[in-house]
């Protein structure tokens, strides 16, 4: 085991393992198991000194496991698919990799695997990540270079520095680097816009709205905690009840899915609330979805640069899917009235329903709308009714079939916010009131720490619009009725059961409070591209330098870390000596030579007394003190000489000196 | 045919220093390493002018700083530094890495990058100052019979208080090399081997302080010009004549209990041969006797290069080599005769040098 500790293949098997890592929690179990088959092999061959398999069996495996990984993806285009191909022709590497040539490629692109896998997510985590690759793969190619170096020599490698010492060391290094590597980071000239595209859908299957709805839908999301976005506020907090982040909004019923509308997508909203009236001002930092909206506050009123169009419904659409950290500012009005008037066919399309759907809702609704001429009314009426039925709200409603709104509101009565929802838009239809289902988020969570509000997946909701005349688009929030505390605290808290195990709410205000290092990191490090550096720039009072410029400065400022970094350097592999005596005796001999006594450091206390005896330079009766008192304590063992040459130690110089 | 990288032009016959890559045993190449070049491999390398770039760039430094002699502290002008294949390739791999990282903006992979190169950019100082600063203390090299390899020592000092890993020294003209670690103040000597062919002085090829310290991604190497030279003796001839006998034997100390020639009788004691007991005298005293046996000293052979007829100068003194071997062995004092040159004769190994070297730089 020891041996193997020194290993040089150990430590690249070992980093590719680290690398691998989040490749394999990412990929089918099936691929796992033939990523990691050579990886083992190749583990078992250095413990039991097998010798490499025939070329004609690694050719056949490599053919058979390429088979296997197309017949998983379908083709090699998409990202996952890529990285898988690369992290399976590296386990296959380790195959042949005998050598020190090979398992050097191996431990580099390790790296590489790591750099990619940067591209899926960045965020904290990846930087312990990062970190564990590098260290693993520096103290794989120092072994190797150290076992390369030997092989030619006829005597034994000695030990070296340990693989302790490596590892101290790489770290040391790899901390030295740092200043440097910072110094890149903040100016190494960016681009503003990509060379080449990035590709949609080229995030792993990320959880997060989408343009449809249906019974589970939203549901499946809360169990995501991972967070959606985060709002800055520019003084005061909304109230809560205005937290309602907007999403897609969904026209079209088929009688079990909401979907939205092409026309809803594609024509621009007629006007926009006055920006100079809305009250909440704030920043939202939104975390790449791959889809096409941007969340605000009920109701926009700017168009972000980020953002392409704001829909006739107001939603905020981007023109490519945010595939990466986009921020942007946002003023929203919540008084605004949405379409005081309401196009016919508009209208139209908020009041159309599949036939043959729901019959008994149809007829109930029918027989309400009898009653009453006013929609208000009617709005209040099926609000109560969700409030005083025995309506649930839970997390694991009953399966629905073919009638979903009939079994709900007569039968199984428990529901999530997508059931109520829908439930509530179709039955507005059958009275007549138009209505449509709006997705998006609710609530959030303050982080006092950050001073912003923490949106998760978890949080995401559905609610109802209804046209009524004079308030034009009427949110309406059916939850509500049913779980006030929904809106009030968040669906965690209208829940009774926990999702999962650990699911204690003390643990989810520590993760909240936690955030903030997470939205530090996206705002500092994530966020960082040409148009931050340039604010950067500006803020250090260089504007517009241009490429040319920024090149100098990089320069510089490398030039200024490099001389931080470097007296560091040049004193690492000293050995550092913990005794304070020797510490201080070499010193003294160092002191010596420059005062031109021939002492060199392998000198015992007599030569050295030796040596400097006759020295113009040197006070004899202190230099023979420290010999004398140098011996008593070291051959002598008399301990109490000990602080008397520590003392004479430190007080001693040269006359040159004084 | 590797070029000649060196022009050695010393005194007294000096054989063209190798090509180096034949003449030498090997040891097992360690499986670590790169396996040797297949026939195409070696094609193309001829293409590649490495050599002749190498001994082009030997020559300059030699000219231009011809200090670097034993004993010498490296200084920093003598330590050069490049990138090794696998760092130009490590290079390349953070490039491609860099731009993707530029293209996404993906600012963890750009710092990954950066981090890296930064890391790579810090091991040349740290390659560097493994050599800097390293004193040379001697090149030491034993006479050597033409044909093995001669085995030079390259003493060195570390006078600072720090580890220096890793350094190796190397031929410019053959691929053996050594490896050592120095101790903080402390020394080391690298031995390397070097084939020699013909006898004489072998001027030795420049060596070459190298270290790869601490992860492979460069080389840093220093040339050192050592000015001591090699002594190589002539081959031994493999069946020589036998060694001449003067037959004047009696003048040296006899060696006792072998040989033919009776000096005394002695007591029988159980083991002593049969045909040794003296029987009739044995008969005479009712008692066993045993005679004791000499053989004479045929000391002072004399090794004569004229009496070797019918060969020519190499062959003659391959076999008086040979013959300084046989004599040596045989604990026989033996006299070297050479045209011009007389080495009365001796034993011991003081005696047996000087009688090599005699016939190492014969000149006739």
């Amino acid at each position: 085991m020891k041996t193997l500790r020194h290993n040089p293949m150990a430590w690249v098997i070992g980093t590719l393992l680290v690398a691998l890592l989040p490749q394999l929690a990412s990929m089918p179990a099936h691929l796992v198991a033939i990523t990691l088959a050579p990886i083992a092999w190749r583990g078992a061959a250095e413990i039991r000194g097998w010798r490499p398999l025939p070329t004609w069996l690694r050719l056949g495996v490599t053919l058979a496991t390429l088979v296997v990984l197309v017949g998983t993806y379908g083709n090699l285009l998409g990202r996952r698919a890529a990285v898988g191909l690369l992290s399976l022709m590296l386990a296959l590497k380790l195959l042949e990799t005998f050598r020190a040539r090979d398992a050097r490629i191996v431990a580099s692109l390790s790296l590489f695997l790591c750099a990619t896998q940067f591209l899926f997510t960045q965020g904290l985590v990846m930087v312990a990540y990062g970190a564990a690759c590098t260290v693993g793969a520096l103290v794989a190619l120092a072994l190797i270079a150290r076992r390369e170096a030997f092989a030619v020599s006829a005597r034994p490698a000695p030990p070296g520095r340990g693989v302790l010492g490596e590892l101290g060391f790489g770290a040391r290094l790899a901390a030295l680097a740092v200043p440097l590597a910072l110094a890149l980071f903040l100016f190494f000239p960016r681009w503003g816009s990509p060379l080449w595209g990035v590709p949609e859908r080229s995030l792993d299957a990320k959880s997060g709205l989408s343009d449809s709805m249906a019974p589970g839908t939203i549901q499946s999301l809360f169990m995501d905690d991972s967070p959606a976005f985060r709002a800055i506020f520019d003084g005061d907090l909304p109230r809560r009840q205005d937290l309602y982040w907007r999403g897609p909004v969904l026209w079209e019923f088929d009688g079990r899915q909401w979907e939205t509308s092409w026309m809803g997508r594609n024509h621009q909203a007629e006007r926009l609330p006055d920006p100079e009236s809305a009250p909440y001002r704030y920043e939202v930092q939104l975390e790449p979805h791959e889809r096409h909206w941007l969340f605000a506050l009920d109701y926009p009123a700017v168009i972000p640069p980020e953002a392409n169009r704001l829909s006739l419904d107001y939603q905020l659409l981007t023109r490519r899917g945010v595939t990466r950290l986009t921020a942007y500012e946002m003023v929203s009005d919540p008084g605004f009235i949405d379409s005081p008037t309401l196009r016919n066919t508009l209208r139209g399309m908020a009041l159309a329903l599949p036939d043959d759907f729901n019959p008994r809702t149809r007829e109930m609704m029918e027989r309400w709308r009898a009653e009453t001429d006013n929609d208000a009314t009617l709005v209040r009426r099926v609000l109560e009714h969700f409030n005083q039925e025995d309506f649930r709200y839970t997390l694991n409603p009953p399966l629905l079939s073919r009638h979903t709104v009939d079994e709900f509101l007569f039968e199984t009565r428990a529901g999530f916010c997508e059931h109520y929802a829908s439930t509530f838009a179709v039955m507005m239809r059958m009275a007549g009131i138009p209505s449509r289902v709006v997705t998006g988020y609710q609530g959030g969570w303050y982080n006092e720490l950050g001073n912003y509000v923490l949106v998760r997946q978890s949080d995401a909701h559905a609610w109802a619009e209804v046209w009524l005349p004079g308030t034009g688009w009427t949110r309406i929030d059916p939850t509500a009725a049913v779980a006030p505390s929904r809106v009030e605290r968040g669906a965690l808290d209208a829940l009774d059961a926990r999702r999962y195990l650990f699911d204690y709410e003390w643990l989810r205000n520590v993760r909240n409070a936690f955030d903030w290092v997470n939205r530090g990191w996206n705002d500092w490090v994530i966020a960082f591209d040409a148009r931050r550096q340039s604010g950067l720039l500006g803020f250090m009072g260089i504007g517009r330098l241009g490429t040319r410029g920024l090149v100098a400065l990089l320069g510089l400022s490398m030039l200024v870390a490099g001389a931080l970094v470097v007296p560091w350097l040049w004193r690492l592999g000293r050995d550092r000596e913990r005794d304070p005596v020797v510490r201080q005796w070499r010193r003294f001999l160092a002191r010596l030579r420059k005062a031109g006594a021939p002492v060199t450091v392998a000198m015992g206390p007599l030569e050295v007394a030796h040596a400097a005896a006759g020295h113009p330079g040197l006070d004899p009766v202190r230099v023979s003190r420290i010999t004398q008192s140098y011996m008593n304590l070291r051959y002598a063992s008399r301990v109490e000489d000990r602080e008397i040459l520590l003392r004479e130690l430190k007080r001693f110089r040269t006359r040159s000196e004084t | 045919m590797a070029a000649r990288p060196v022009s050695l032009n010393a005194s007294g016959p000096v054989h063209p220093s190798g090509s180096g890559t034949d003449a030498i045993v090997r040891r097992r190449p360690d499986p670590w390493l790169a396996p040797p070049p297949g026939p195409l491999g070696r094609r193309l390398r001829r293409l590649w002018p490495t050599d002749r770039f190498r001994s082009w760039v030997i020559a300059r430094v030699r000219r231009r700083r011809d200090s670097i002699r034993p004993p010498h502290v490296l200084g920093y002008r003598q330590v050069f530094i490049l990138p090794t294949m696998f760092g130009a390739g490590f290079a390349l791999m953070l490039v491609f890495t860099a731009l993707g990282g530029l293209n996404f903006n993906n600012n963890l992979a750009l710092l990954l990058v950066f981090v890296l190169g930064a890391l790579a950019q810090a091991t040349t100082l740290l390659a560097y100052r493994d050599l800097a600063g390293l004193e040379v203390v001697a090149v030491r090299v034993d006479p050597v019979f033409a044909g093995e390899p001669a085995h030079l020592h390259l003493d060195l000092r570390n006078p600072e208080d720090r580890h220096r890993f890793a350094v190796e020294g190397a031929l410019a003209t053959d691929r053996s090399g050594d490896c050592l670690d120095l101790a903080p103040s402390g020394a080391g000597s690298l031995a390397l081997s070097l084939p020699t062919r013909q006898r004489g002085w072998l001027e030795l090829p420049p060596l070459r302080l190298q270290t790869r310290y601490p992860l492979g991604l460069f080389r840093a190497w220093a040339w050192v010009f050592p000015e001591t030279r090699c002594l190589v003796y002539p081959r031994p001839a493999q069946d020589p004549p036998p060694l001449p006998q003067t037959g004047a034997g009696r003048t040296g100390q006899a060696r006792r209990g072998e040989g033919d020639q009776v000096y005394g009788l002695r007591n029988y004691r159980a083991g002593d041969p049969l045909k040794h007991i003296a029987w009739r005298t044995s008969a005479r005293h009712d008692q066993l006797y045993t005679r004791q046996m000499e053989a004479p000293r045929e000391a002072n052979c004399v090794l004569d290069f004229r009496r070797l007829d019918g060969l020519d100068t190499e062959r003659r003194l391959s076999v008086l080599a040979a013959w300084v071997l046989m004599a040596e062995h045989r604990a026989l004092s033996w006299s070297l005769e050479l045209p011009g040159l007389t080495v009365p004769a001796a034993t011991g190994p003081a005696h047996r040098a000087a009688c090599l070297e005699a016939l190492a730089l014969f000149e006739g």
